[in-house]
């Protein structure tokens, strides 16, 4: 089996969940599982439904992600990837955007993709 | 142990420890530790100790403003997210920072870093 680049996956993922977010946020269902955790702004939500349920409650119409930056490392023996965002949000409407930071701890499925175990996202301010 | 009051106690060690004496962060990691430092990968204590010791500046000060942390997974590790400001001395303007880590714990019932990954936030 070939080993992919954690880097290239750590990428790839991160395209695929924030272009995901600002087209077709129900669509992050694909994403989480039963025993996922989700920190959004200090408030904790488990498992997908509710987690979905959240993302496709924010306040606004649409949205767009731009990404500053993605570091990546392995995260122990269970082949988990932890994967650390940072960037600019754009709502609509609004004229100022808003800066993020989000960490998601990504675990291998068994056809060989990944879910999202963990994910803690946290508005910067000024 | 409260997971939220580990993950408190935590991070105020390791910033007290950082901003007091940072070769004492030594004891914080192991061979397998792995820091990215704005975007610069540094793997085990003795490296990661080097790049934080060396950093430019003589004294700074982080101030905490939030915490996050949740279960890693079945290996008893938790992840814990902060964001803060980090004062360097002489310097007038704060810095804001971003860091998250990946604590695991030992077997005498404590927890060292495996993952750590620092960037600042520029405005």
């Amino acid at each position: 089996m070939a080993a992919l680049d954690p880097d290239a996956v750590a990428k790839a993922f991160v395209e695929h969940y924030y272009s995901t977010f600002d087209t077709n946020r129900a669509g992050l269902a694909s994403l989480y599982q039963d025993a996922s955790m989700l920190s959004f702004e200090g408030q904790k939500f488990q498992g997908t439904q509710n987690i979905t349920a959240k993302l496709t409650s924010l306040p606004f119409q649409q949205c767009q992600h731009h990404i500053t930056t993605v570091d990546c490392q392995p995260s122990g023996p269970a082949g988990g990837m932890l994967v650390f965002v940072s960037g600019n949000l754009q709502l609509s409407g609004e004229q100022h955007t808003l800066k993020f930071s989000q960490m998601f701890h990504l675990m291998p499925t068994p056809q060989g993709s990944f879910y999202v175990f963990n994910d803690i996202f946290r508005l910067n301010y000024a």
